[in-house]
């Protein structure tokens, strides 16, 4: 069975955990035992049974009540599997909501229906960095609706807001749809619910099973991510992902930067020769020529090729302010980079913000100067080859997409 | 307990294990002789075309299944594995889980720094238990073997943590996504050997497999995989149930991992 990993963003405190605890009773997709363990930490704590509960493994993450790191939970639900991935919604923990952001298929978006929560900075920034991270479906619940008496008005402001906010970052209407929920009663979960007549869309979980069978199509040329060498029988091989398109036996291909050809004598899957290999296969070739690619190498076919350059224009994120010696990793390789960022991007209205304005956690518009040449592709035509990682000192500090 | 697609999980593991042997010069392996880290070798002899390219340690206490000593040595041969056996002691004044914790902690950090190994491929799931969830697919542990789960490198993508503790080392996991029931999906699939305690016996089979002193069987006839499979289809109960260790503390993971327990 396919899994769609599905990424829960949205503010700390609007309810994540909760929605996927709600979502596991539902489709009972949790033991006995993990059920027992919340309602006794509930009980412990003074309140009636929160399925958010059933999540939290840590202790001192239920004391604190909130979550540190992702958490991952299975359920599966008319013959579809999910992955949900809970993200911690606060700020100092943005780089492990990126981490686990950067796995999914689509989000879902949970957004407080409660006066003082609403649509928050945390929210946009969200959705603006899961665009980012390569997500291009999104399910916006507004939760809690069971705490403003279901209010129909409450519901079409966010909506009306968020849909101003979400053609501006450059999503598809088509790709987002609204659902007013209570994760806490359980509305609009997995049936539609009586409370909210008003609402004749569908449930959270029937626009997961929709989303799910959408997949991606790939008419895209050949792209092979070259992960290295492995010694084998057969002389020495590259290894590499194939990122799109179709690679077969005898074929001509050229990589890059080395801007050589080479015939593609076998291929590799799984440990098995096979004639062919398509989008996701690990594959491992024995060039005719002997190997020319390296890690970090770009192999395609056909008249497009990928950009070869040492010099590149992206939109970048900073998680922290960037400090000492700059890099990015870039489809497995690290390059020393010169960063210079020429506008700060004010997510919450798309404008420009002042010259100096913070970087971190804003976005920026930058170009970044490597000592070497290297092959890449802009984030518009190939996704998984257009984004990068930027460090400093070696550390994290955040993530770019090649414009 | 959801079946998962086995080749987007075998293409997830080929490439992280290949990813480790890129990035570290110096890896190796834990092998329990059990079914997840035999699957492991399994899915290794796929990403390097037929052989298993790095050293195989068994942290062995002495008080292993019989079934299992027997298991190692035939499949050691059959694989040409490079198998390291490092000796852990038994302490019974560590109580509790003398048998595997901090004993076996104590003989591996021992071999790690004989060898020099820079990267650890061990063969946990993030469905074995709760805490198990927060691993990376790539995660550091320092010089003492602490796992700092709080700031654990961002890892994005296909972009894995390369960053090297002074003196600490990688903890790799392949099987991370894999749930117990794609094992034996893919054991079966792939006819890979398994120790026969995992099968029934008068009524009973090991589900999970420590040594003899932390681990008991359950209630099962199923003789065969396929008999694992059906049985593992229908049932309620956590996979850990047959292990003592989990039933001391609620949070005894959490603590031996942060111990350095595998
Ligand atoms: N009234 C109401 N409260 C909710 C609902 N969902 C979550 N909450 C409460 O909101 C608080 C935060 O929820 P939680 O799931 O921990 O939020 P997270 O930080 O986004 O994971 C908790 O006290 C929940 O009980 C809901 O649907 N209705």
């Amino acid at each position: 069975m396919l899994i769609t990993r599905v990424t829960l963003l949205g503010n700390k405190d609007h309810g994540k955990s909760t929605l996927i605890g709600s979502m596991l009773m539902l489709t009972k997709s949790v033991t006995k035992e993990r059920i027992a363990e919340a309602e006794r930490t509930s009980k412990a704590l003074g309140r009636k049974f929160e399925p958010g509960f059933i999540l939290d493994s840590f202790s001192e993450e239920r004391e604190g009540g909130l979550t540190i790191d992702t958490t991952r939970v299975q359920v599966k639900h008319k013959g579809a599997a999910f992955e949900l991935i809970d993200v911690p919604g606060h700020e100092e923990l943005i780089q492990n909501m990126i981490s686990g952001a950067s796995y999914a298929g689509f989000a879902i978006l949970i957004i407080s229906a409660m006066e003082n929560e609403g649509i928050t900075q945390q929210t946009k920034r969200h959705l603006f960095l899961a665009k980012m991270l390569g997500v291009t479906r999104v399910i916006i619940a507004v939760n809690k609706m069971d705490a403003i008496g279901y209010s129909r008005k409450a519901f079409d402001d966010i909506k009306e807001e968020m849909l101003r906010f979400l053609g501006r970052i450059g999503f598809d209407r088509d790709s987002v749809s609204f659902i007013p929920v209570s994760a806490y009663n359980y509305d609009n979960i997995l049936a539609r619910s009586k409370r909210m007549p008003w609402y004749t869309g569908e449930p959270l979980m029937q626009s997961m099973l929709q989303f799910s069978k959408q997949r991606e199509k790939d008419g895209k040329s050949l792209r092979i991510s070259v992960q290295g060498s492995i010694e084998s029988g057969n002389g020495t091989l590259v290894t590499g992902k194939v990122i799109s398109g179709k690679v077969s036996k005898g074929d001509t291909v050229a990589s890059f930067p080395e801007g050589r050809s080479f015939r593609i004598e076998s291929i590799y899957v799984k440990g098995r020769q096979k004639p062919s290999a398509g989008k996701g296969d690990d594959i491992a070739i024995k060039p005719g020529s002997g190997p020319v690619s390296r890690r970090g190498s770009i192999i395609c076919s056909g008249r497009q090729k990928p950009l070869v350059s040492d010099r590149l224009s992206g939109t970048v994120f900073f998680v922290r302010e960037p400090a000492g010696k700059a890099s990015i990793r870039y489809n497995g390789i690290e390059l020393a980079a010169d960063i210079i960022v020429h506008k700060v991007i004010d997510i919450a209205t798309g404008g420009s913000l002042q010259k100096n304005s913070e970087i971190v956690l804003n976005a920026a518009k930058a170009s970044i100067t490597s000592r070497k040449k290297f092959a890449f592709e802009k984030f518009n035509e190939y996704p998984e080859l257009g984004r990068f990682t930027l460090y400093s000192n070696g550390t994290f500090a955040g993530i770019g997409i090649i414009d | 307990m959801i079946e998962q697609d086995l080749k987007q999980l075998q293409e997830r593991s080929i490439y992280i294990m290949r990813e480790a042997k890129e990035k570290f010069g110096n890896v190796a392996a834990l092998w329990s002789m059990g079914k997840d880290s035999t699957a492991m070798l399994a899915l290794a002899r796929k990403a390097f075309l037929g052989k298993v390219p790095f050293p195989i340690i068994h942290i062995d206490n002495g008080i292993d299944f019989p079934e299992t000593y027997k298991f190692r040595q035939e499949l050691a041969k059959k694989w040409k594995l490079d198998l390291i056996v490092a000796e852990s002691e038994i302490k019974p004044e560590l109580s509790g889980y003398s048998c595997c914790g901090e004993n076996k902690t104590i003989a591996l950090k021992k071999l790690m720094k004989e060898r020099g190994f820079d990267a650890l491929i061990v063969s946990i799931r993030r469905d074995e238990h709760g805490i198990r969830a927060k691993e990376r697919y790539m995660s550091p542990r320092n010089r003492d073997f602490k796992w700092n789960y709080k700031e654990q490198p961002a890892e994005l993508w296909n972009d894995y943590s390369s960053k090297l503790d002074d003196k600490g080392h990688i903890r790799v996991h392949p099987l991370l996504d894999w749930n117990e029931i794609d094992i034996w999906n893919f054991t079966k699939r792939e006819k890979v050997p398994i120790n026969p305690l995992y099968k029934s016996k008068n009524g009973y089979r090991y589900r999970s497999l420590g040594c003899t002193h932390c681990t008991s069987p359950v209630k099962s006839n199923a003789k065969g995989i396929d008999g694992i499979i059906n049985e593992l289809r229908s049932t309620k109960t956590e996979e850990r149930a047959g292990r003592d260790q989990d039933k001391e503390k609620e949070y005894v993971m959490e603590k031996l991992r942060a111990l350095g327990y595998m």
